[in-house]
């Protein structure tokens, strides 16, 4: 009886005592993460701060910011391209076609958030390394990176939408609410930037092969002159154009058509791409190609941003430009195959050939491995050249104007023959022909015609209802106005 | 009296008589003890009392001596028999006989479970033979609770009992299916009539805006899913609804509790074979009208004039077409054979169990087949030391359809499923569903788990049990996953084959020490319990994928056949802890008033330092009105109990490691000349480190009654829930640059409603027959969604993924809001004169311009319904008749909404439902179904897509006859029952889809109809036997 009891004791006393043991382990409960890490043990080192630059650029993919919504705002919105695809199909593009959009639409949404997300990646990097204990010329150099893609984010909101929050730094929860300041501070935070970028990053031959696609001072120097002339500061686009011409750096690619192919990615002509591949596991691409792609047969994807007729009648006689932009029904891809579009997407389906993709890519159309050109040296050279023509130096605009008319000949003096014009007014007009049709389906149309004060006239024509004082600048997202407490003040006419 | 027995000792109905000595053990484990203490202790008190004779005037003690028996004449070992007024007494032994010393003028006390208590004075008789009468209610019925049993009569809180031979009537794998339309106060929703599919369970309403499941305990063993459980191996189910009772499970309880208890062998009893075998066929309930050819032709033409195209299709050339429904369902088997043995000598008991479960899908190229092993013991080490174990084994093998419902809703009917020469037509837009189920079925599922517990049971002390309790839950599950080339059009298509591999594994494991002490003394019964509780979960998951093998066979389906050049891999983990002290302590005086109290203290590793701990206390009251004296002698009211509660209990269903600000990986770039994919990594969302625990306080009053010696019972529950500090994302606004908003405790909901059951039992000589009814009402109300928050939006659906639902204070969780509709554009006149959005055309739906102001838009968006019921309720009947038995099962819902997605999103031209015939083709040809269009305007969130959902179903009729004990035993089975069933056998609804039940998704876009796998109507006869 008394072993028993003695037993019993002894197991509940254990019980008691293992439970007692466990009560004092305070780190029991402490639990972390399994294959992540926290902001506590991030921006540590050089390897972390090089990580964190990557991701910035990693956004560059991202489906809000060169994709949809973007291809929308940008060609759809303007004389060049129709909505494409089904009736039915993306119907907020439909209203972003037409100048019927409200402050609630999705594109306006898209490019809003994917771009300040862009920021708030570019900020992390700006506040934390800094204090990283790292190479102090790798660290200037990856500040460099982050403040022109933080910069390059802000040009493009500042375009589409005006005044905005200014975000310098990642926010704390009491500074949620902001209040949109005047574009004229954005376009200065804007400089600041790309002049920092300008000076501390290598030029595009200095960078090792293995680093090709990040940023270089020839792309800040290009992007801080094509700030100044959305900024109408002729003089001052001109001069740092001129820098960049001068550096060497660049040239015209000799094959328009290719310049869009795997040949001609990172080619000599571009300046700033946006790198992708297009893995066979699925990664690495994106669908910039897919949403543009022809819908039907051969079906590579959803067949949006359709050229319009406008564009189609824009072309000079014979431009070889218009093949390499344009594919319509009926055309016969190199591949052999002729094009049939959705017979739901009615007549005159068109598609982009710059988007086109002659193979599929292993993992599907939507992770596409061809890079998004975002700023070509044809590009450069037509801002020297209006900058020089608005500055009052006719002889170099157009000696910047007819390079780009002769890689476009290809050889053939039979077509596209030199502009000779000097006065201002019809060099003017010259040049932002020869801006459009050079450009075309290259998502810079729609801000061109605003910046050239032109869009209210050419949409009328097209029978759209383009309200100045209203539609420079798209509206707000309905939703930040609601989230701020109207601390956000919406833009006139919406 | 209550014991705190383990949960192995409850007592239950069972068909057959129990055996009275192992009864009496379990009900009264301790009494043994007592009475052998007793032995010790009356010899001297007895002298003592002998004193005392000498001195009270005259008394002296009488030997007493008789047999007990049973109504059918039958001797009854194990009946208490005491002198009233004092504890002294003895038991009758196995021939029913006792004997006692008395005195003269003392009343003997006869009392046994399942038997009406009798007394009887002595009268000068030495010897007393009673017979005694079984009872007819189950007042004194012993129901779990929360780490304990307790008595009926005792109970203080809201609680459900679920029993066997209600449980395993219906044909399912999930056992939780079984509870529907059978318990108030809890909504069952089956998730997908996939073979294999689990339930969304809800009881009283929707408690949070996370995730609202309820926590399961299984043998004691804490779970979130019962889904691996054979249904014949269960004993009861347990619901527990208010605070009172769940309060003992804190942290866990918030959503309820469903305590579910295992058969059990008996000690001192014949080994005990059973067998249950079922085997049945299903079919598709219910198909969804879709049109034939000639009509689709006809819209789709319609469709193309109507964008300002031409028309596409020769109508004429069209007749009936392809009915796409039809190639992808079939008829099914399902097929179940349990076998049973249990029995044990005086030292141990055993319950053995085997189940072979097999279902076939309705729709082709779906599966599910599982065996289940159980084994539950006990041993008696010694008196005080007790040992035992519920394990089970559980193997299952799964095929999924290959996502081909959406299709076949989708395809055109006047496509061929194959060309004449073999091939599978080329149907797009839409994909070949025939072809889907060629190709894209090759996946298959196996998991391998073991769930169980072993505990150990040391009495000490005359009134203390230590308990201590280790539980687990292990699984290991792989699946595999083989793509074969194949091209049947261009958007149909896989150029390279590819095969997946991935398997996960889980650990769970719980250890719990409790003590308990009881003691009972005059009017008074008082049961403490304290214990020290910890959980631990792991899980990993590991997943590989490879491309190109050189073959398509079966044999090949493995990683290393593939490519090494494109391989890829993940693997993830994830773990989570909690640590718990609780205490209880209830309280009974005289029977009538009812005392419970319980405290937790619960701490989790899903919170952060600041808030780990978390405080639920829980009190109870109630009142046998039953047991005043001024009601004790009349034969209308036989039960009358009032009971009240509060308690505060915590949710922690949130992610494992919410609010921690976890730096994204794998936000890769592309660099370099040779394009390589380099790695990134940032931080992309914002954190909040101060997380704390869900808490919800609820109150619940209610009263049970029993009337005519409990042929008429019920209860009547009031109920209040709310709960405080929801965990929900607050929007910031998108300038901050965060890639989701931060979770904060900052929303509030409330749920208050009624509970009610009825049940009426009778028998008329060889007839017997029951009716019952269960009704719950559910009122949800947001009170609060975090500051900054004007409504929260859900349940994408649609093109452009418009959110359908929204959540706002003042209304219930995720009520579907958009336009409402009024009729259609007839005209110009129509065009000119009514509001509209803007691109409207005749033909076109008229939206309301709710608020007056002349245009329809955003802010004339309504409150459209809810997928929240009303009213949800259950009735069944059976009737008994010498061996005949017949029982029907109905279920249903009132009051709530569909939201018919799988109608609105529209990406392309598909086919049509029959509704669409009425369309618009003309002014005055319709005014509630427009012009055929993909999307655009007559697509927006609107009640044209918002379908009542309110249901009644024949869940399940059964017929069965049960063979006579007599013809049996020449056999020596003890008994044979063979039956008829039919599940799901009619529903009455107005919904257009598959079925009314729509389970699965947030609860803030909750209703959503995309294309569910159909539900089953199941016939099936079955035998159940013992021998």
């Amino acid at each position: 009886m008394k072993n028993k009891i003695n037993y019993k004791i002894a197991v509940v006393a254990l019980g008691i005592l293992m439970s007692v043991g466990l009560m004092s382990c305070e780190d029991y409960l402490d639990r972390a993460p399994k294959g992540e890490l926290t902001s506590g043990n991030f921006f540590q080192d050089e390897l972390q701060a090089t990580q964190a630059v990557n991701a910035i650029y990693s956004h560059l993919r991202n489906f809000n910011v060169h994709v949809f919504s973007y291809i929308g705002i940008t060609d759809i919105a303007s004389d060049d391209a129709d909505k494409g695809s089904v009736p039915g199909d993306g119907g907020f593009l439909q209203d972003i076609n037409d100048f019927t959009f409200d402050a609630n639409n999705t594109a306006i949404n898209g490019i809003w958030t994917g771009y300040f997300q862009g920021v708030f990646r570019a900020n992390q990097v700006i506040e934390n390394v800094p204090e990283i204990d790292m190479d102090e010329e790798l660290k200037t150099r990856l500040i460099g990176e982050a403040r022109f893609l933080r910069a390059y984010f802000y040009f493009f909101l500042v375009r589409t939408y005006g005044d905005l929050p200014l975000i310098e730094r990642p926010l704390n929860p009491d500074e949620y609410k902001q209040p949109r300041v005047s574009k004229d501070l954005i376009y200065e935070f804007i400089e600041e930037d790309l002049s920092f970028a300008a000076a501390n990053l290598p030029e595009k031959s200095e960078y090792p092969a293995s680093e090709l696609g990040r940023a270089t001072s020839g792309a800040a120097k290009s992007f801080l002159a094509k700030v100044h002339l959305f900024q109408n500061e002729y003089q001052e686009a001109l001069t740092l154009a001129q820098e960049v011409i001068s550096s060497g750096e660049y040239e015209l690619y000799p094959d328009y058509e290719e310049i869009f192919r795997k040949a001609g990615e990172h080619s000599s002509e571009s300046i700033f791409e946006v790198s992708t591949v297009a893995l066979e596991a699925g990664e690495g691409g994106s669908q910039f190609n897919e949403v543009q792609g022809i819908r039907g047969n051969p079906n590579n994807g959803w067949g949006f941003n359709g050229p319009s007729d406008d564009l189609m009648a824009a072309y000079e006689e014979n431009d070889p430009r218009l093949v390499a932009t344009i594919i319509n029904e009926g055309d016969t891809l190199p591949s052999g195959e002729v094009v049939m579009p959705d017979p739901n997407m009615g007549d005159s389906a068109r598609f982009s050939r710059k988007a086109w993709l002659p193979t599929r890519p292993p993992a599907g159309f939507g992770n596409s491995g061809a890079n998004i050109r975002l700023f070509r040296y044809a590009d450069l050279l037509l801002i020297a050249a209006e900058a020089a023509n608005e500055t009052g130096n006719p002889t170099l605009a157009l000696e910047y104007l007819n390079r780009i008319r002769e890689r476009a000949r290809q050889r053939d003096e039979s077509i596209l023959p030199d502009v000779t014009v000097t006065a201002q007014g019809e060099l003017r007009t010259a040049i932002y022909q020869e801006r459009r049709v050079e450009l075309a389906m290259e998502q810079h149309r729609y801000f061109d015609l605003v910046r050239q004060g032109r869009a209210q006239a050419v949409f009328a024509a097209l029978g759209i209802a383009w309200i100045p004082g209203k539609h420079e600048v798209y509206p707000v997202p309905q939703s930040e106005i609601d989230i701020s407490g109207g601390k956000i003040n919406q833009n006139p006419g919406y | 009296m209550i014991s705190f027995g383990t949960l192995n000792d409850t007592i239950l109905r069972n068909k057959t008589k129990p055996n009275p000595i192992s009864q009496m053990e379990k009900l009264l484990p301790e009494k043994e003890n007592t009475w052998q203490l007793h032995k010790y202790l009356i010899l001297p008190l007895l002298l003592f009392s002998l004193l005392f004779v000498q001195e009270s005037f005259g008394q002296t003690s009488v030997p007493v001596q008789g047999t007990v028996l049973d109504s059918s004449g039958l001797p009854l070992p194990g009946v208490n028999v005491v002198i009233k007024g004092t504890a002294n007494g003895t038991v009758t032994d196995l021939d029913g006989k006792y004997s006692l010393e008395v005195a003269e003028d003392a009343v003997l006390v006869f009392t046994f479970v399942g038997f009406e208590t009798m007394e009887e004075p002595i009268g000068g008789r030495s010897t007393i033979d009673v017979t005694l009468e079984e009872e007819l209610g189950d007042l004194d019925e012993f129901v779990v609770v929360g780490y304990g049993i307790q008595r009926k009569s005792d109970l203080t809180g809201a609680i459900s009992s679920v029993k066997s031979e209600d449980i395993n009537r219906l044909p399912v794998s999930d056992v939780t299916q079984s509870l529907q339309g059978r318990v108030s106060g809890v909504q069952i929703v089956q998730n997908s009539g996939a073979p294999g599919a689990g339930s969304t369970v809800r009881i009283r309403g929707v408690g949070t805006l996370n995730n609202s499941s309820p926590l399961f305990v299984v043998d004691g063993m804490l779970l979130d899913d019962i889904d691996f459980l054979n249904p014949n191996d269960v004993e009861s189910m347990e619901v527990l609804k208010d605070a009172s009772a769940t309060a003992i499970y804190g942290s866990r309880g918030a959503n309820g509790v469903i305590i579910v208890s295992t058969k059990q062998g008996s000690f001192d009893s014949e080994t005990r074979i059973t067998v249950d075998a079922y085997t049945g066929v299903q079919q598709v309930a219910r198909k969804i009208d879709l049109v034939n050819a000639r009509d689709f032709a006809q819209l789709a033409n319609e469709l193309e004039q109507n964008v300002g195209n031409q028309p596409l299709y020769n109508v004429s050339n069209f007749g009936e077409g392809t009915d796409w429904q039809d190639e992808i369902f079939r008829n099914a088997p399902i097929n179940n054979v349990s076998l049973g043995a249990s029995g044990g000598s005086a030292k141990s008991n055993f319950n053995l169990s085997v189940n072979y479960f097999d279902q076939k899908g309705v729709v082709k190229e779906s599966e599910f087949e599982r065996l289940t092993v159980r084994l539950n013991n006990q041993y008696k080490l010694s008196e005080a030391v007790t040992f035992g174990n519920n394990l089970s084994f559980i193997y299952f093998n799964q095929q999924n359809e290959p996502g081909v419902i959406a299709n076949a809703y989708r395809a055109y009917p006047i496509f061929d499923p194959r060309q004449p020469d073999g091939s599978y037509t080329d149907t797009s837009p839409v994909g070949n569903p025939a072809a889907q189920l060629e190709y894209s079925s090759n996946n298959q599922t196996n998991s391998y788990r073991a769930v169980g517990n072993f505990f150990m049971d040391v009495k000490f002390l005359k009134n203390f049990t230590f308990r201590s309790n280790v539980g687990l839950d292990l699984t290991f599950q792989d699946s595999k996953t083989f793509t074969p080339v194949f091209f049947v059009s261009p958007t149909q298509l896989n150029p390279e084959n590819s095969v997946n591999v991935s398997n996960f594994r889980n650990r769970n494991i719980l250890w719990e020490n409790t003590l308990n002490y009881t003691k009972e003394w005059e009017n008074h019964r008082v049961n403490l319990l304290g214990g020290i509780t910890t959980q631990d979960f792991y899980t990993e998951s590991l997943g590989g994928a490879r491309r190109n093998l050189p073959g398509e066979d079966p044999s090949l389906w493995y990683l290393n056949a593939g490519e090494l050049t494109t391989q890829t891999n993940s693997n993830t983990a994830g773990d989570w802890a909690m640590l718990s002290y609780l205490f209880r302590a209830n309280y009974t005086y005289k029977n009538k008033f009812l005392f419970t109290g319980t405290f937790r203290r619960d701490g989790s590793s899903r919170f952060g330092k600041e808030n780990r701990y978390g405080n639920f206390p829980s009190v109870a009251i109630g009142y046998n009105l039953i047991e005043e004296a001024f009601l004790q002698d009349q034969s209308v009211l036989s039960n009358f109990k009032i009971r009240g509660s509060w308690g505060k209990i915590g949710n922690d269903k949130i992610s494992f490691y919410e609010g921690r600000p976890v730096v994204t990986g794998n936000e890769n770039a592309v660099f370099g000349v040779d394009e390589n994919l380099i790695y990134g990594a940032t931080l992309t969302r914002l954190a909040n480190p101060f997380i704390k625990w869900e808490e919800t306080v609820t109150s619940n009053i209610g009263f049970e009654f029993g009337f005519f010696d409990e042929k008429l019972t019920g209860e009547f529950d009031y109920y209040t829930r709310r709960t405080n500090d929801i965990l929900v994302g607050v929007p910031i606004p998108a300038y901050v640059g965060s890639a989701n908003n931060p979770i904060i405790n900052a929303a509030s909901v409330k749920n208050s409603g009624i509970d009610l059951t009825l049940n009426w039992r009778d028998q008329r000589g060889e007839f017997g027959y029951n009716f019952g009814i269960v009704a719950s009402t559910v009122n949800n109300e947001v009170l609060d969604i975090g500051d900054g928050n004007e409504a929260i939006f859900g349940g994408a659906v649609g093109i452009s993924g418009f959110l359908g639902s929204r959540t706002i204070v003042g209304q219930s969780i995720g009520h579907y809001y958009g336009y409402k509709t009024a009729g259609i554009f007839q005209n110009e006149a129509d065009l000119s004169s009514i509001p509209k959005r803007g691109p409207e055309v005749a033909g076109d739906l008229i939206y309301q311009d709710s608020n007056g102001d002349g245009v329809v838009n955003n802010n004339d968006r309504v409150i459209l319904g809810s997928p929240i019921p009303d009213l949800i309720f259950g009735f069944n009947v059976g009737f008994d008749y010498k061996g005949f038995d017949l029982r029907a099962d109905f279920n249903g819902t009132y009051g709530n909404e569909i939201y018919n997605s799988k109608k609105q999103t529209r990406f392309n031209t598909y086919n049509f439902e029959s509704t669409y015939l009425d369309r618009w083709t003309g002014a005055g040809t319709s005014n509630t179904e427009p012009r055929i269009t993909n999307g655009g305007h007559n697509y927006e969130v609107s009640d044209r897509f918002v379908e009542d959902g309110s249901f009644i179903r024949l869940r399940n009729i059964q017929v069965g006859y049960s063979f006579p004990e007599v013809s049996l035993n020449k056999l020596k089975i003890q008994n044979f029952r063979i039956y008829l069933s039919g599940t799901n056998v009619i529903t009455w609804t107005k919904y257009s889809g598959y079925t009314p039940e729509i389970g699965g998704g947030s609860v803030l876009g909750t209703g959503y109809d995309g294309g569910l796998y159909p539900l089953a109507r199941t016939f099936n006869v079955g035998i159940s036997a013992s021998f």
